[in-house]
């Protein structure tokens, strides 16, 4: 049972880490993050990336959809923007990677913020179907300015370096992935003790009270995408720099559903929830096909016949946690925490 | 039996024992040639990807049945990918992480070219795949890469050819998909049209997924084409164009690519199909000939009728395959140069009817097709033309 961490102040309420435990924990997470590519091969630490990657945009999303209540269906098309302005900027002015993506980042917060302009008018579904007609608009910019974005072709771009050293492996990737990720979602998560962020629950909670408290929420609801955006845009960098290769089908509707799907799936409105949500949808496919590989040795056509099963199997856990817990994978994280916090007595 | 006997039969038998030893050993050292693959099992791509998992599958089979590679057995370690790059690239490296991979099959264009970069930087093995994109057919851009056929470009020149041999002259339309796949031979096919004599007077590009096709039915009734080439479908909107068009008295033929010639997606046109043509690098499952012992065998293997995207699997096999066995007989190590020299070094190769004529690889590609038309009452696609070696 944890006693002895009673909040006394408004910092403490705050704080994002509120006992020694969890900072322990973080510690421990840092140190694992550390020493994970010198143990993992190509494929873990690909994995790893990958999930990285999608936590960056899936905590885009989250910050507008699960924070502020602005459902998207544009993240992939955003992330979209910020590959090919960190390929662009790669292949013809060599620039370093980190003004590379801080540029990605703000070239799709611009391109955000006019695709949030309807979000002042609409919401809900609306607001969806206004992303997509964006989503669509943006692939076909991907698609037919030639002369900048390769056509339907793409672009191939050299890799990140540092001083010199060409980042070509996954493992070698993961050294700009990681800190990026770590260092985006610490702001995410200080963004909501901040007025901007509570500024954005009180928008999702009722925009019209906030309206009256005083929340602008023309400067708001825009902010809100622009941030998202950015990390989006982070996101497709990212991608980019792991990939090498864009093409204006590199970032398909689909994506932008499964970024939906994650945040659902992990916990709208929940920093933990983005992070849950974006590793049980890359990793729980990958998952399941690791056990079919363990099938194949006994049943050598096991990958023909049970693909398709396991694609039923991915359907039917996404509907179990929600039937499970709608409130997503953060919140069976929480009721975990919760009882080992009262051990020995019952929630 | 004299001392010198009895010494002789034991000595005899020692050797014999020994060399039965040493003959066992060295095939224990004969390492596995391991294939790796990405395949669509799952996802929009599935309808192909479980045909070409099937022909590479008894490819293999026939190979090892056969003493493998130059006494080397030859492994297939596919895993789905649902054609998703992401999935593609996850399953490579999965893959070549837990085997020492030779030969590896891509299942689509946009994995191909972002493999590449890996595959030039390891130079352990030679790739192929669902891909006939006309930008892979180069050898300097994608040495470890090659295409199991012709590239779109030669497909559409393969009908072209036809089509200027048929009627001089003709007016030609062509009608593709705004996507990646649909544009590849676009300005391949407009060239090839000019210098064979041909008329291309119509351009139409149409929607990924579009099924309204009323508007481009009515510029190809303005352009009165006498052929019009499908390219960057399977199926849809083909039946459309074609019933529309038939409506309208246009008495144009129509022509698909590859992946819109498997027999059984014809036969789903309906009453439109009958008539319909296109281009094939391979035999169809039911063709009868009399020099196709490898048809047989895998009519034999197989009683249903297997799809055009199995024939494509099979075939990638059998050229990896021999791409492979001229290395090892060559004596070199089994590395992506040194495979692609074996693979630039067939010529003539008989695929024992996969194909009907001797196949030789020209740059990254094999360009060699037929022109087949769907005849209704057999419900077969069955041979307009002989084969066509494109130079």
């Amino acid at each position: 049972m944890r006693i002895g961490t009673a909040k006394e102040n408004y910092l403490h309420d705050a704080a994002l880490f509120d006992t020694n435990v969890q900072r322990a924990w973080m510690v421990a997470l840092a140190a694992a993050l550390l020493v994970l590519p010198f143990i993992s091969g190509q494929y873990i630490g690909y994995l790893v990336c990958l999930v990285l990657i999608n936590i960056v945009s899936t905590t885009g999303l989250n910050i507008l959809t699960g924070f502020t209540g602005l459902v998207s269906l544009g993240q992939a098309a955003f992330m979209g923007v910020g590959a090919y302005t960190v390929a662009i900027l790669e292949i013809n002015a060599g620039t370093p990677f980190l003004l590379n993506l801080l540029i990605a980042g703000g070239a799709a917060s611009l391109v955000g913020v006019v695709v949030g302009l309807p979000s002042l008018r609409v919401k809900g579904l609306y607001l969806a179907i206004a992303t997509i007609a964006a989503s669509v608009i943006l692939h076909f910019v991907f698609a037919n300015w030639t002369s900048v974005t390769g056509g339907v072709s793409g672009l191939t771009m050299p890799p990140a370096s540092i001083f010199g050293f060409e980042l070509v492996q996954p493992n070698q990737v993961y050294w700009i992935i990681m800190p990026i990720t770590v260092v985006m979602l610490f702001g995410a998560a200080n963004l909501f003790r901040t007025r901007i962020g509570r500024a954005f629950i009180a928008i999702r909670d009722r925009d019209i009270s906030a309206e009256v408290l005083g929340i602008r929420l023309l400067r708001y609801k825009l902010l809100s995408f622009a941030i998202s955006s950015f990390y989006a845009g982070v996101a497709g960098g990212l991608w980019a720099y792991f990939f090498r290769v864009i093409t204006p089908e590199s970032f398909p509707l689909m994506m932008s559903i499964f970024f939906l799907a994650a945040i659902i799936v992990g916990g709208m409105g929940s920093i933990l929830g983005g992070i849950l949500g974006a590793v049980f949808m890359t990793m729980v496919p990958e998952i399941l096909k690791m056990m079919v590989g363990v099938l194949s040795p006994i049943w050598p056509d096991a990958v023909a016949v049970m693909s398709p099963v396991r694609i039923i199997v991915f359907g039917g856990l996404i509907i179990f946690f929600l039937i499970f817990e709608p409130d997503g994978l953060a919140e069976i994280w929480r009721n975990i925490r919760r009882f080992f916090h009262l051990w020995p007595f019952r929630t | 039996m004299s001392i010198f006997h009895k010494i002789a039969k034991r000595a005899t038998a020692v050797a014999l024992g020994a060399g039965l030893m040493v003959g066992a050993a060295h095939a224990a050292d004969k390492k596995d040639i391991v294939l790796g693959g990405s395949i669509p099992l799952t996802g929009v791509f599935a309808f192909a990807g479980v045909g070409i998992h099937a022909g590479i599958q008894d490819a293999v089979k026939i190979t090892n049945d056969n003493g493998g590679i130059e006494g080397h057995k030859l492994v297939y370690v596919p895993e789905d990918t649902a054609y998703k790059v992401d999935a593609s690239v996850a399953a490579f490296n999965k893959i070549t992480s837990q085997h020492d991979v030779n030969l590896y099959y891509g299942d689509s264009t946009a994995f191909s070219k972002t493999i590449a970069p890996e595959l030039d930087r390891s130079g352990k093995m030679l790739m192929a795949g669902a891909s006939f994109a006309s930008e892979l057919d180069d050898p300097k851009k994608y040495p470890n890469i090659f295409i199991p056929g012709p590239s779109y470009t030669d497909m559409v020149g393969i009908l072209l050819e036809y089509i200027a041999k048929e009627k001089p002259g003709a007016k030609v339309g062509f009608v593709h998909s705004d996507t990646e796949f649909g544009r590849d031979p676009v300005e391949g096919a407009k060239a090839s049209a000019k210098a064979l004599g041909l008329d291309m007077n119509l351009v139409i590009s149409t929607a990924p997924g579009g099924v309204d096709v009323s508007t481009e039915v009515l510029k190809m009734r303005r352009a009165r084409p006498d052929f019009v080439i499908f390219h960057g479908y399977v199926l849809a909107p083909i039946p459309e164009f074609i019933t529309q068009a038939r409506s309208m008295g246009l008495k144009t033929k129509f022509m698909g690519t590859f992946w819109s010639m498997d027999n059984s997606m014809v036969g789903k046109m309906g009453d439109v199909a009958d008539g319909f043509m296109g281009v094939m690098p391979y035999n169809y499952y039911y063709t009868t000939a009399d020099n196709a012992p490898m048809l047989d065998k895998i009519r034999s293997m197989r009683n249903t009728y297997q799809s055009n995207a199995y024939m494509q699997g099979f075939f990638s096999t059998m050229m990896m395959a021999e791409a492979a066995r001229n290395t090892v007989k060559a004596g070199k190590e089994l590395n992506g140069a040194n495979l692609k020299a074996g693979l630039q070094a067939i010529k003539d190769f008989d695929t024992g009817g996969v194909i009907g004529v001797p196949v030789s690889v020209k740059g990254n590609s094999v360009p060699v097709g037929r022109v087949y038309q769907y005849d209704a009452a057999k419900k077969q696609m069955v041979a307009a033309s002989d084969w066509i070696n494109l130079d």
